[in-house]
């Protein structure tokens, strides 16, 4: 359903001087249905990929084949009314958007009935978040509540969550990773988190290891742990071949 | 009588339909179009001829009086004074404005000084918009005046908002406040084209234990330019802020000068300002619900606006 072809994305500095490398001729194909959860260490390009996916950034080279549509050079607009939704890491805030208004532009209606039942779906949201402002009053939390149920209000056939526990109280993680999955099977959305917490990577039907803007390891979170868990510090990654079961990732 | 274009002024500047209920005021092109008086609310012209005297009762609860002033007429520059007493203990709404519509060539405009003094006690909310439409090429200006005086523990909410059309707006807004008095000015300018909008504004706190709170959002499109100036000077125990925060595009230009004065050891004043573009994650995250750039700019400078 999202195919990957030979994706590049280099950054320059200003002077055009310098020029880093955060994905590298990146190639996968994301299947139709299945919750795939993306981790990797800091810097690995996790949160590149997925804007790269929505278009907010631009690709320096390679090709995204959504649903049989070449849609490498579709605007954002495009990709969302293709069906791509995306919740961001840091939310936006706004001056007079309500979180009211913010699902209504999401589900393209202002009828009450639809927007309370959007909520009721959601159910992290309680109805009184509704009339809130989306502005920098609110908590870490909320935000991210709110981020979500505008993604899921969206109906999307590809979701995209980028650290969606952000903020997030411990009580709400296990409801927010339950709604994740009933989304996916009553809906058969194709889910991606990018995620570092233990749970949400347990909900996923494949693991995705990112390392140097490759995907270094590809299968379920048994297979993962041994790279998860190792905390040793790797002096030499360049030249590590790793020991073991640990593939040097790190 | 009022016609299309009358009514579409009014709607513009008052949210009237039609001639209101209750008290009101309407000036067409420099004359009076139509009056009414309350039992609680009393309009004369004043004794020069050159505006109105509003009297409110005092105790007068919940009543509102309409005053707009509608221009159609080319060439005509319209200037009035009106003064506003609002009696003690009484809650009232004013809602004022001015709607232009140019036809021609030849420049149109308006000044209006307005006057209040609040007496102990009551409570106003005033809402003024300014707007312009028609095909002319006349320029359309807009001075307002608003000289406020609040008397012990009184309250005024001031709503002034200029939303399009007006190519030269000089506003100047002044306001002294008793002790435990309270005055919250909310201002709403967005220029585009070659318009040009100025606001100057000089509160002085003077009472103790009063407060006063200036927010003013201004969005600047094309090569338009806004000059925002607010000199808050506190002379007792009391509480003042200004905020001011400005969207710019396209190749507008801003100045903003919020300035504090503080002559009493006790005074308490802040400010904030800002002025920048639009935030691109803001627009990313429109855009990423379905809406087009455009329709993620217009959103959005339509809730900044609004936020006030």
């Amino acid at each position: 359903m999202l195919q990957i072809n030979n994706l590049s994305f280099i950054v320059e500095n200003q002077e055009k001087t310098e020029r880093k490398t955060i994905l590298d001729k990146f190639n996968y194909t994301f299947e139709h249905g299945k919750f795939y959860g993306i981790t990797g260490p800091n810097g690995s390009g996790k949160t590149t990929l997925a804007k790269t996916i929505m278009g907010i950034n631009t690709l320096t080279s390679g090709q995204i084949i959504f649903d049989d549509i070449d849609i490498t050079h579709h605007s954002i607009t495009d990709r969302s009314n293709a069906g791509i939704s995306y919740s961001f890491q840091n939310p936006a805030r706004f001056k007079g958007i309500s979180f009211r208004q913010l699902l209504s532009i999401a589900a393209q209606t202002d009828d009450e009935q639809t927007l309370m039942q959007i909520v009721a779906r959601v159910g992290i949201c309680s109805l009184e978040f509704l009339d809130k402002q989306v502005d920098s009053k609110l908590s870490g939390g909320e935000i991210k509540k709110i981020e979500l149920a505008t993604t899921i209000a969206r109906n999307p056939k590809l979701a995209i969550y980028d650290e969606p526990d952000t903020g997030i109280d411990l009580w709400t993680i296990g409801p927010m990773i339950d709604l994740l999955k009933k989304e996916q099977k009553n809906h058969q959305t194709t889910t991606i988190v990018v995620s570092h917490n233990k749970n949400f990577l347990e909900a996923a039907d494949v693991i995705l290891i990112l390392k140097q803007g490759q995907f270094v390891y590809e299968g379920n979170l048994d297979g993962a742990m041994p790279m998860l868990t190792d905390l040793g510090t790797c002096a030499a990654p360049d030249l590590c071949e790793g020991e073991n079961d640990v593939r040097c990732f790190r | 009588m009022l016609d299309a274009l009358d009514k579409d002024l009014l709607k513009a500047v008052a949210g009237l339909e039609k001639i209101p209920k209750g008290a009101y005021n309407i000036r067409k092109n420099g004359k009076l179009l139509g009056r009414q008086t309350s039992a609680n609310i009393d309009i004369e012209t004043n004794d020069e001829g050159t505006g109105i005297v509003i009297t409110i009762a005092p105790n007068t609860q919940n009543e509102s009086v309409h005053i707009p002033v509608i221009l159609s007429e080319a060439g005509l520059h319209d200037v009035v004074y009106n003064s506003f007493i609002v009696g003690e203990n009484s809650d009232v709404t004013i809602i004022a404005g001015c709607g232009i519509h140019c036809g021609g060539d030849q420049k149109e405009g308006h000044e209006g000084v307005h006057e209040f003094t609040i007496h102990p006690n009551a409570r106003m909310t005033y809402i003024e918009k300014h707007y312009a439409f028609g095909s002319g090429k006349g320029k359309r200006t807009l001075n307002p005046t608003t000289r406020v005086v609040l008397k012990e523990n009184a309250y005024a909410e001031m709503i002034l908002e200029q939303i399009g059309g007006v190519d030269i707006a000089k506003r100047v807004n002044e306001a002294s406040l008793d002790d435990g008095a309270s005055l919250m000015i909310k201002e709403n300018v967005l220029t585009e084209g070659n318009q040009n909008a100025e606001s100057h504004n000089d509160i002085r706190l003077n009472g103790r234990d009063c407060s006063a709170n200036l927010v003013a959002r201004s969005v600047l499109k094309g090569d338009s330019k806004q000059d925002f100036i607010a000199v808050m000077e506190a002379h007792n125990k009391c509480y003042g802020h200004i905020e001011c925060d400005a969207i710019i595009m396209d190749n507008a230009t801003s100045d903003t000068i919020p300035s504090l004065k503080a002559r009493h050891p006790d005074a308490e004043l802040t400010h904030e300002a800002s002025i920048g573009k639009i935030a691109d994650d803001q627009l990313m995250k429109l855009m990423s619900l379905g809406l087009t750039y455009d329709e993620s700019v217009n959103r959005i400078i339509q809730g900044f606006l609004k936020a006030n």
